[in-house]
């Protein structure tokens, strides 16, 4: 099974073009939505969750037309949103157990069962009686995807979900997601590229609206080798060298700017090559003025 | 200065939100028709529609009915900070909480100022709108306006505004805000209950007792121009007011906190055990299923989803804050129950239950409202929608679930108010509880009301897709449907909902008034089933919230169940509209309020010209008359004995039947024939002109036969002329001659409307046409009465004269009674299931005398004070036939009818008498006047004033008959109480005359010239008559009465035979001033002649 989105397109009101003809064909497996705040990934998202009405295109998992067979997909589908909330009076146990009913999972006995294996699997056993309002971030995201597997997802789609965990927290949810089979298509949009770089087989960066570039991280990554050069430099310098350099990223290293180019050629002038990373692609994609690539 | 940049801040941003501009929208809209609708059905009295106290009390009412917007204002200002998360923000920078609270308050204030002056300006538009007759207003003055806008409403509005910004500051609770209103409503009814006058006005909140307090001496002149003076007791109300305002302001100011974490002990308890577990869950399996979309699992969601949200609603503390609330104005309502003439009825649960539902109506809309409001946005408002939406679920099921969740909270607080009631009777050592009576009284006849409401919430709620606008349109629509109603457009098959089921009567239970109504419950059910589908089918799931693309995208929503359940509720619909239709319109007549308007004025211009037409009279009655009360029905036949007692030739005779469509009058014949002219028939009124006319003193034998048919049912709370149990009507539902004022256009503004001449509701006592007559349009002056009733064989059957016979026949009973003397031309025809107390009372003077059989029918059970009628009974035949004259018939009975209505009436012989008033009154008789008693006194004196001696039907008529029967009565209480009694009987008639002098607005007629005002003849009159023989001596005034009967008294009165006219008050005073001595004859003038004040120096 196989998630195909044709020329997917969608207009805001106010005129925001959130999509513009998004075509994307996504394996199984983990695949990464890689693009900035605002680049269109939450709209994407959310119309692939049946949540939101598309200007035009379509959208195919399987058979199921995503678009107009909402009921059919969200049988197979979970989904954990980027921001949501929970009911503040109510255990993790109790609100876990009414969402499986919501997914369709009416045996009381199954549902006791399932309901308990992803408290286990998302570390929350120990807390199930506890009320939702005291749980921490983390807590809140493990148990948000521990009900987006109730009901053994064919298409998972998780929105920015490590946003604001630390580190500890963003490995363990990690761990729960790359435990799925590989039967299912996992959807995972982010801003941050380590989470792509270490998860998925599959990604696309989208920015404005449009795919900028989209295959395998580790092919795209091959593409930059050995075009990619750094060297520390002087604040006021920067300038120059954006004029003279196509400057892809600059960071900040114990307070001294870093700068990332792009060459074909050897820069010299100090600059030293440094392999490759998905960073650099991804900062070369949204930043560069390449577009060649 | 920084509190006024917060102030500034707080009223930009308010200006820039639609809520505050709908608020001010629907204020504005709804002050402009306030006047009328607060008014609505209150005679004002003459006074303008702009006269400064109807004013002042529109705007405290519509202030009272808006504290829940109040509430919506002041509520939120600090508690948009925690719900939008930027208190942390907020509370880091560096302002004061003086500053801080202040600007907030202050500037909601001013929005909610902005928002009520829509109350100013809508009532200023009101008094111009096109529909007003300019005669009901003064010339248009800003200042009648402004004046009570600062002086009453602001302070009103500040005290409020404090209340709920303070509760809603600290509670931090949406909720809060909804429900505070109902803290103010509390408060509100609290002081109802307080019986101190001043008290009650000065701790009312919206001052209406205050005003009414401080105009209560105001003549009507007074009232109509007389601005409000801001002193007295309206002062001290707004001082207090606008105090505990500022009180609790400066306590909101000390209590509230200015960090964002509130509770830190609960806050810690909660973190401490959530420590993280680190054992590695990553080897646990999910187990593998199938997710089931079967029926069975659907059955089961919408269980779990029902149970869900019922437990939500549950856990909600504001939930149980109502709860507790209604319970405890139920105890303090339920002090007065079944009131008549301040004395309680025994605490029946008919009387418990409907005290609940009138005083928690209040509390189920509001749970109606906002928790419909509350379960639709249930996940958006914790943001947990959009893992909802992404779920398999269907919109149907969850909002079926919602909607059912919502209907157990009904049922929560319909038991918890059920147990308030049976814990008030077992306080009250009353045991016999009647779940039953409890059961219906709330699941059959709120519940239903409350259900169909919660569609028109829901559908609302998910159309508007804003829970504020959402809760206002439902308000809107409620009162609409109110307004509808009220205009007459009171239609089953339109009115949402269908009216009311008719009230419960121990005697008949619900009776026939069940089915229909159940019918056409169920035909609004299925149309809000309609509505459920609608709403979720266009339900918002996601994240479009458009209304018209959400219609858009419905197509793709609708599933074959859905679409199968739509269409057979659409059928459903259709079908049982059919059938109520064919009920209400086809088998029966439905008139709207302007078809029976135009009727009456149609009727009155085509037939007035009958009225004094000259007709025979009917001298004896025969009947036998066929009661059903099973299918509702009767038929009667037999015969009127026509007298031509005038000096011409009638040469034709007029019929009116009863304008009633169930009615029909099958037969008529004349002895010799008759011709029947047809011209009329649309009125019912037939003209038959005779073969042989009928020359002075001939008489003539009129045969008819006339049935009435129940069919089906009619829209509204049809007839109860016939019921299971207890039938009671009168000969008014049989064919009368000529024309019948009763069916001319009453109301005096309508008649202008049609171009009909001023009405008269008596004529003058020198109406020399209306001398002749007793009644209205009489078509009698005594009859020979002979009837035959036939009844089911459970029921017995009473109309006046002996009982000569009574048989079985065909599982029917039938009674054959026979009136040896000549009667007025007015019986009763009663038949129920009845038990039978029998006495007998012999006369202490005539000892030659029959003695009199006296006989009360009773319900069962209906047994607490049938002692006191008996003894009543007994004591005022002794005292009237001591006094005035001998009995004249050979019997009384007393026959209970359902509360349908409640009075007590007497006809010759017999009183049919409501279950309302007296067979369950709890007496006690320390506290209260015996009124089981005086109410039986008063009926019997009839029997002398009305039945002996008949009025003529002039002004004063009902002076001779009510005020006299009240005087008659009063003496018996006394000899058989005592003068407290007495005195504590006419306080309570001084109040009630008070009560209605102050809602007419005709000049008041002195007694000896009244019409039909009430309070004048049996209030004022009580208490006058009893000063008069107070002031000239008992034996003075019973001397007059006497010789007044014995010289005008139907069957031989000297001056009645002489004069062939029936007595005025001026006969009657004429009898007064021959007993009252010299000195004392002004008194007469004072207390019969003139409308000087009570002299209340005794009471």
């Amino acid at each position: 099974m196989e998630l195909i989105i044709d020329n997917l397109s969608k207009t805001y009101s106010n005129g925001v073009k959130a999509l513009q003809n998004i075509s994307l064909e996504i394996p199984k497996g983990m695949f990464g939505l890689l693009g900035p705040n605002g680049a269109g990934k939450s709209t994407l998202m959310r119309t692939l969750a049946t949540l939101q009405e598309a200007d035009k295109g379509t959208v195919y998992l399987g058979d199921i037309d995503i678009l107009k067979q909402k009921n059919e997909l969200r049988q197979v589908l979970g989904y954990l949103p980027q921001q949501f909330g929970l009911y503040p009076k109510i255990t993790a146990e109790v609100l876990l157990n009414h969402f499986a009913v919501l997914k369709g999972i009416g045996n009381k006995s199954i549902r006791k069962e399932t309901v308990e294996a992803l408290l286990h699997k998302t570390n929350l056993y120990a807390v199930r009686k506890q009320n939702l309002s005291g749980f921490s971030g983390g807590m809140k995201q493990r148990f948000g995807i521990a009900q987006a597997l109730l009901n053994n997802p064919k298409l998972l789609i998780v929105d920015e979900p490590t946003a604001g965990l630390d580190p500890v927290e963003r490995n363990r949810f990690y761990n729960v997601l790359s435990e799925l089979g590989e039967n299912t298509v996992v959807i995972l949009s982010t801003h941050i590229v380590e989470d792509v770089k270490e998860m998925c087989t599959n990604m696309a960066i989208i920015n404005q609206g449009n795919v900028l570039l989209k295959g395998n991280p580790l092919k795209i990554i091959e593409e930059l080798e050995g075009k990619v050069y750094q060297k520390t430099i002087v604040k006021s310098e920067l300038e120059t060298y954006k004029q003279n350099y196509q400057v892809i990223s600059e960071k900040l290293f114990i307070g001294k700017p870093i700068i990332h180019i792009l060459s074909d050629t050897e820069p010299g002038n100090h600059f030293s090559r440094v392999n490759a990373d998905l960073e650099d692609v991804y900062f070369s994609q949204i930043f560069g003025n390449n577009t060649n690539l | 200065m920084m509190w006024y940049e917060i102030f500034k801040f707080e009223i930009r941003y308010r200006l820039k939100r639609s809520d505050t501009y709908i608020f001010f929208a629907f204020m504005l809209l709804f002050s402009i028709v306030g006047v009328e609708f607060i008014f609505q059905g209150v005679d004002i009295g003459g006074i303008k529609m702009n006269a400064p106290l109807v004013i002042a009390k529109t705007m405290g009412a519509i202030t009272g009915l808006f504290m829940i917007l109040a509430s919506m204002i002041m509520g939120v200002p600090i508690l948009r900070d925690f719900e939008y998360n930027i208190a942390a923000i907020m509370y880091s920078n560096p302002i004061k909480k003086r500053d801080y609270l202040l600007g907030r308050f202050l500037g909601s204030y001013a929005i909610l100022l902005i928002v009520f002056s829509g109350l100013l300006i809508g009532m200023i538009i009101g008094e111009f709108m096109p529909w007003h007759k300019p005669t009901d207003y003064h010339p248009f003055h800003f200042y009648s306006y402004l004046k009570p806008f600062i002086t009453v409403i602001l302070p009103s509005l500040f005290f409020g505004a404090s209340l709920f910004f303070v509760s809603g500051a600290l509670s931090k609770k949406l909720v809060v805000v909804y429900t505070q209103g109902i803290i103010l409503f509390v408060i509100f009814m609290l002081t109802k209950a307080i019986t101190n006058d001043f008290a009650q006005a000065l701790f009312d909140p919206f001052s209406l007792t205050t005003l009414t307090l401080i105009t209560e001496s105001w003549t009507v002149a007074e009232r109509n121009v007389q601005a409000i003076p801001f002193s007295g007791v309206l002062l001290l109300n707004k001082l207090f007011w606008v105090l505990s305002g500022i009180a609790i302001l400066f306590l909101g100011y000390k209590k509230f906190s200015f960090t964002v974490v509130k509770d830190k002990r609960r806050f810690k308890k909660k973190t401490q055990p959530l420590e993280i577990q680190s054992n590695d869950g990553s080897n646990t399996e999910i187990p593998e299923f199938k997710t089931a979309h079967g029926l069975k699992s659907k059955w089961n969601e919408l269980r779990h989803f029902s149970w869900f949200y019922f437990v939500s609603v549950c856990k909600q503390p504001s939930f149980w804050a109502i709860v507790i609330c209604g319970m405890i104005i139920i105890l303090v309502n339920s002090v007065n129950l079944g009131t008549v003439y301040g004395v309680d009825s025994f605490p029946a649960t008919y009387f418990i239950i409907e005290e609940l539902q009138e005083s928690s109506m209040y509390f189920f809309l509001i749970i109606l409202m906002f928790y419909s409001g509350e379960l639709i946005w249930k996940e958006r408002s914790v943001d947990l929608n959009l893992i909802y939406d992404a779920t398999s679920m269907s919109n149907f099921l969850n909002l079926v679930g919602k909607f059912i969740g919502l209907i157990g909270i009904y049922i929560v607080l319909m038991i918890s108010l059920i147990l308030s009631g049976i814990i008030f009777q077992t306080m009250n050592g009353y045991y016999n509880y009647e779940f039953e009576v409890y059961f219906n009284g709330f699941f059959l006849e709120i519940l239903p009301f409350l259900i169909l409401y919660t569609f028109i919430a829901f559908f609302v709620q998910v159309l508007t897709n804003n829970k504020f606008i959402g809760i206002f349109i439902v308000m809107v629509l409620f009162i609409l449907n109110i307004v509808l109603g009220a205009f007459g457009y009171d239609h089953a098959l339109y009115l949402f909902g269908g009216s009311s089921l008719a009230t419960y009567s121990n005697m008949n239970g619900y009776g026939h008034f069940l089915t229909p109504y159940l019918i056409i419950k169920s035909y609004w059910l299925s149309f809000g089933i309609l509505l459920l589908v609608v709403a979720s089918i266009v339900s918002v799931r996601g994240t479009e919230t458009n209304l018209i693309k959400r219609l858009k995208a419905s197509k793709y929503r609708i599933s074959n169940s859905i679409k199968k359940l739509g269409a057979s509720m659409g059928f459903i619909f259709i079908l049982l509209g059919g059938f109520i239709f064919y009920n209400t319109n086809i088998l029966n007549t439905y008139w709207t309020n302007s078809e029976e308007t135009e009727f009456r004025v149609a009727y009155e211009k085509t037939l007035k010209k009958f009225e004094y037409f000259p007709q025979p009279k009917i001298v004896d009655v025969n009947l036998t008359v066929e009661l059903y009360p099973k299918s509702l029905d009767y038929t009667v036949e037999g015969y009127y004995m026509l007298k031509n007692t005038s000096d011409s030739l009638i040469s034709e005779v007029h019929l009116q039947k009863i304008i009633e469509s169930d009615v029909a009058l099958i037969s008529v014949i004349f002895e010799g024939g008759a011709t029947e002219d047809k011209k009329y028939k649309t009125y019912d009124y037939s003209i038959f002109k005779l073969n042989q006319v009928l020359h002075p003193g001939d008489s003539i034998k009129m045969n008819f036969e006339q049935t009435y048919t129940t069919n089906g049912f009619e829209s509204g709370n049809g007839s109860t002329t016939v019921v299971n149990n207890g039938t009671f009507f009168n000969n008014k539902n049989f064919p009368s001659l000529g024309y019948n004022k009763k069916y001319e256009l009453n109301d005096a503004d309508d008649r202008v409307d049609y171009n009909l001449p001023e009405r008269v509701d008596k004529a003058g006592r020198k109406d020399i046409k209306e001398l002749l007559n007793a009644r209205s349009g009489s078509d009698s002056d005594g009859i020979n009465f002979e009837i035959v009733i036939g009844t089911s064989e459970d029921q017995t059957a009473i109309a006046p004269g002996t009982l000569l016979k009574k048989w079985k026949k065909n599982n029917r009973n039938y009674f054959h009674y026979k009136m040896e003397n000549q009667m007025i031309d007015f019986y009763s025809i009663v038949s129920a299931q009845y038990e039978v107390k029998k006495d007998t009372w012999t006369s202490n003077i005539d000892s030659l005398a029959n003695p009199v059989d006296l006989e009360i029918y009773y319900s069962k059970g209906h047994d607490y004070n049938l002692d006191r009628m008996m003894t009543a009974m007994k004591s005022s035949f002794e005292y009237f036939s001591t006094n005035f004259s001998p009995y004249q018939y050979e019997q009384m009975r007393i026959m209970e009818f359902p509360r349908y209505a409640e009075f007590a009436q007497s006809y010759p012989g017999t009183v049919p008498f409501s279950e309302a008033i007296g067979f369950v009154l709890d007496i006690d008789d320390e506290e209260d006047v015996d009124m089981a008693f005086y109410v039986t006194a008063h009926e019997l004196a009839h029997q002398w004033f009305g039945m002996q001696v008949e009025a003529a039907n002039v002004q004063g008529r009902l002076m001779i008959l009510e005020t006299l029967s009240q005087y008659a009565a009063i003496m018996v209480l006394k000899q058989q109480y005592s003068e407290k009694k007495v005195q504590q009987f006419l306080a309570l008639q001084a109040d009630k005359y008070k009560e209605g002098k102050r809602r007419q607005h005709k000049q008041e007629p002195s007694l000896a010239l009244v019409e039909n005002q009430n309070y004048i003849y049996y209030a004022k009159g009580a208490i006058n008559m009893y000063e008069f023989q107070n002031q000239i001596g008992e034996s003075n005034v019973n001397l007059a009465l006497k010789r007044f009967i014995k010289d005008w008294n139907t069957i031989d009165g000297k001056l009645k035979m002489k004069t062939d006219r029936y007595a005025t008050t001026n006969d009657l005073l004429g009898y007064f001033r021959e007993v009252t001595p010299e000195e004392l004859q002004h008194i007469i003038h004072e207390l019969f002649e003139t409308i000087a004040p009570l002299k209340i120096s005794n009471i």
